[in-house]
């Protein structure tokens, strides 16, 4: 084994947006950042030339790929595997399925995955940025359901405000509503965000004008307001002239971050530069090849998998505001185990193997060594290294709470045309079932209209377009029955917030090893009675808006896929929605959580946790952006700890 | 006439004009024509190829466009024919797959589904920022 001797301030294993986060923050503070990625550099780089043929190259290969899933741009390396949905399969008693990368356990299959590469899964998220709801961190005090988070709402709000600025999202703060919102206790009087909403689509208007006003579905026993909001998002729309801040900061002398409108960071000539009170507009961060482009979404309608001209956020933008003159990256570097030094429990350097052929199993070991240690490889990786080492468990909780939103889809006919397959995947959601009395009995949700047809359930309008073939379909009978079809198609998400389960967990088994030895996480996984109640009310509810917009109900759910549920004699499925959340989490002590408020493990005072992991619940939103903001908490907190 | 051009492509094309209810100028300007035309030589035994283009050509002299379809429907659509030839020549045009394959990047981004559809392939031929708020422009040409 090869040790290197300089050491860093700090060592970033992942380059994901929380990596990427904790990594600009630092070295533009003047830290020295050393970051390790397991994918290959030539999704790193930051030339325009490379980085401009490297993501054409993503581009094609989502062309050419039959299966256009999540994944399906970019490469799924031997030595350094990702969770594919394509590798989902039943899971028959007391046999794990090892198909993919994830051996999945069972009893249900574990419907998400991820990418392991520069940019992490931002590459292909979809980019839905709503916030968490003050109720959602007191679960247990408000519904006895889950745990309490070690703070309130109000301890994260500044850095939710910075993690919408890093993300630059696009949406209306006064258009917010829904149970448990308020925009003025919520946001503050004057709060904007960076850009104006990206506009609704044409759908989501035919879907809002088609419900009566005032329409009330009835859950759980009560009637509830159904309400439509824009949903605010990490895609580049027009630059909001209200918006005040101009950077994020690190302020020394108060030991804070702070957004301010004196000075930015400039990504050409990689130092701050004062703002002139004429340019104190949000600029929109393009693409990471040439920041002239991007600048507004162009509809291309492929967020996920791929936004072709990067006017969607993804973690690049961030990483490359970096200083370079404080940061190294090491790529084909997987982080392999954590060392630590047993009477002082103190990390003492991470290893990582080296590979020059992403397909061989040859490798060089080496050490990574820091003053403080940041693992951001997401919530299945995080735990996996972790139970890897041995460390950072005597709370037993590495690995246990792992949660995802349960996406139950419902889908049918329009009685008119609105148009789908046009424009960001999501622009709309329903809130009206986010947060209420209800959750003590069954889990809440958020539900987006998507734009996308019956894409992801049916593969539409391929599936379409094949069964008519296949039923002797031809010709202008085949055109016009396509023509007629497809324009009105609608699917519903009802994605529920899985509450935190501790035999839902990522656990390692010396038999599953991947082509470095490695380890490969192995996913126990189930839904709970509170969950499959949930899919039973939504379904109603989802059968009453159907009723009153003259939707022709089409949703169908089998025994042949792999998730699959029944609840009171019918069967429900579900999807992942690609939200890997809880496997290290947060809390108050050491008994029953692993890190603290600030991602800084209970048992390692040098190592912290970023990422998904450390969320105590999920609340209905997507986390991405709650899961920044706790990455700007922690950057601040190790800056203060760098600075003790 | 460019002596490149294969034998029987005009065959291809006009059969391809009544699978796919598309006029030929609409097939032609997708410019996937001897692609699609080169995937069936590479994928289907010459005989076959031969038989299936001799039964489109006494089809295609049929009279009217009825007893065209008609016969279509018997001939060419079932599976068991000409090697499923006349199925897989439509999903070529409609989707750019051959068995369930995508056959290149042009193919995907040139198939006729998006058209029906009345939008543009995911990723490719985008309309621009707020074009999604609209319902979509018909080109009228």
């Amino acid at each position: 084994m090869e040790n290197n001797t300089t050491e860093y301030d700090v060592v970033i294993v992942g380059s994901g947006i929380g990596g990427s986060i904790v990594a600009k923050t630092l070295s533009q503070a003047g830290k020295k950042v050393l970051l390790l990625e397991a994918g290959l550099e030539a999704g790193m780089s930051f030339q325009k030339k490379e980085a401009f043929d490297n993501y054409m190259g993503y581009l094609n290969t989502f062309y050419e790929k039959a299966a256009k899933v999540p994944n399906s741009p970019y490469p799924n390396l031997k030595d350094a595997p990702s969770p594919d949905v394509l590798d989902i399969e039943p899971i028959t008693a007391c046999q794990p399925s090892t198909k993919g990368y994830l051996v999945q356990a069972g009893p249900l299959p574990f419907g998400s995955d991820a990418w392991r590469g520069p940019g992490g899964t931002t590459m292909h998220w979809l980019g839905s940025t709503p916030r968490m709801l003050p109720n959602d961190f007191r679960m247990k005090t408000l519904y006895g359901v889950g745990v309490d988070w070690p703070f309130d709402y109000n301890t994260l709000k500044p850095y939710y405000e910075m993690a919408e600025f890093e993300i630059g999202v696009s949406g209306s703060v006064s258009e917010q509503k829904g149970p448990d919102v308020d925009v003025e206790r919520d946001y503050g009087e004057n709060y904007q965000f960076p850009m104006k909403k990206v506009p609704q689509s044409y759908l989501d208007k035919q879907v809002i004008e088609s419900v009566p006003s005032g329409f009330k579905v009835f859950f759980n026993g009560k009637e509830h307001e159904l309400q439509f909001v824009s949903t605010p998002q990490g895609r580049n729309s027009i630059p909001n002239a209200d918006y005040p801040y101009a950077d994020i900061v690190w302020n020394k002398s108060s030991g804070k971050l702070q957004l301010q409108a004196e000075k930015r960071w400039n990504t050409f000539t990689k130092a701050y530069e004062h703002v002139e009170q004429r340019h104190a507009t949000y600029s929109p961060v393009g693409a990471v090849w040439d920041d002239h482009q991007g600048h507004r979404c162009e509809g291309n309608a492929s967020c996920v998998p791929i936004c072709p001209v990067q006017a969607k956020y993804n973690a690049l933008k961030t990483l490359r505001k970096s200083d370079p003159k404080h940061i190294a990256i090491r790529t084909r570097s997987v982080a392999s185990k954590v060392l630590t030094n047993e009477e002082t429990g103190e990390v003492t350097g991470i290893v990582y193997k080296k590979y020059e052929n992403p397909s061989s199993s040859v490798f060089e070991s080496h050490v990574a060594k820091g003053k403080i240690y940041v693992l951001a490889a997401n919530a299945i990786e995080n735990a996996k290294l972790l139970l890897a080492s041995g460390i950072a468990n005597s709370s037993d909780q590495v690995g246990r709470n792992l949660m995802d939103h349960m996406v139950m889809l419902t889908w049918g006919l329009l009685p008119k045309k609105a148009y789908p397959f046009r424009g960001p995947g999501s622009t709309t959601n329903i809130p009206t079932m986010r947060d209420g009395e209800f959750r003590k009995d069954h889990a809440a949700c958020i539900s987006p209209i998507d734009n996308w047809g019956w894409g992801w359930p049916k593969f539409s309008p391929g599936s379409d377009v094949e069964n008519a073939v296949a039923q002797g379909m031809f010709g202008e009978s085949l055109r016009n029955h396509i023509h007629h079809i497809v324009p009105r198609q609608l699917l519903l998400h009802f994605e529920c917030e899985q509450t935190p389960e501790p035999e839902n967990r990522v656990t390692i088994d010396p038999n599953y090893l991947d082509n470095l030895g490695n380890y490969r996480p192995v996913i126990h996984y189930s839904a709970s009675d509170y969950m499959k109640k949930a899919f039973a009310e939504y379904k109603k509810v989802s059968d009453q808006i159907f009723k009153a917009a003259g939707v022709q109900d089409f949703t169908e759910y089998t025994t042949d896929n792999p998730d699959h549920v029944e609840y009171q004699g019918k069967v429900y499925n579900f999807w992942g929605a690609g939200h890997i959340v809880g496997t290290h989490r947060m809390g108050n002590n050491s008994k029953d959580s692993v890190v603290n408020e600030n991602g800084q493990t209970w048992d390692h005072n040098n190592l912290y946790l970023v990422g998904c992991g450390n969320m105590p619940t999920l609340g209905t939103s997507n986390p991405t952006l709650t899961m920044s903001a706790l990455a700007f908490k922690t950057s601040e907190a190790i800056l203060n700890h760098l600075n003790s | 006439m460019d002596k490149h051009i294969p034998p029987r492509l005009d065959v291809f094309l006009d059969i391809s004009t009544y699978l796919t209810g598309f006029p030929l100028i609409d097939l032609q300007s997708t410019g996937m024509a001897e692609v699609y035309f080169n995937t069936i030589v590479a994928h289907v035994n010459p005989q076959t190829i031969d038989q299936f283009y001799d039964a489109c050509e006494s089809i295609l002299k049929l009279k009217s466009t009825e007893a065209i379809n008609e016969t279509i429907e018997k001939e060419l659509i079932p599976n068991g024919n000409y090697a499923g030839l006349g199925q897989k020549i439509i999903l070529m045009w409609y989707l750019g797959t051959w068995d369930g394959n995508v056959i290149s990047a042009q193919s995907y981004t040139q198939s006729l589904v998006w058209e029906v559809a009345e939008t543009h392939p995911p990723g490719a031929k985008q309309p621009g920022y707020n074009s999604w708020s609209e319902p979509p422009i018909k080109i009228n040409c």
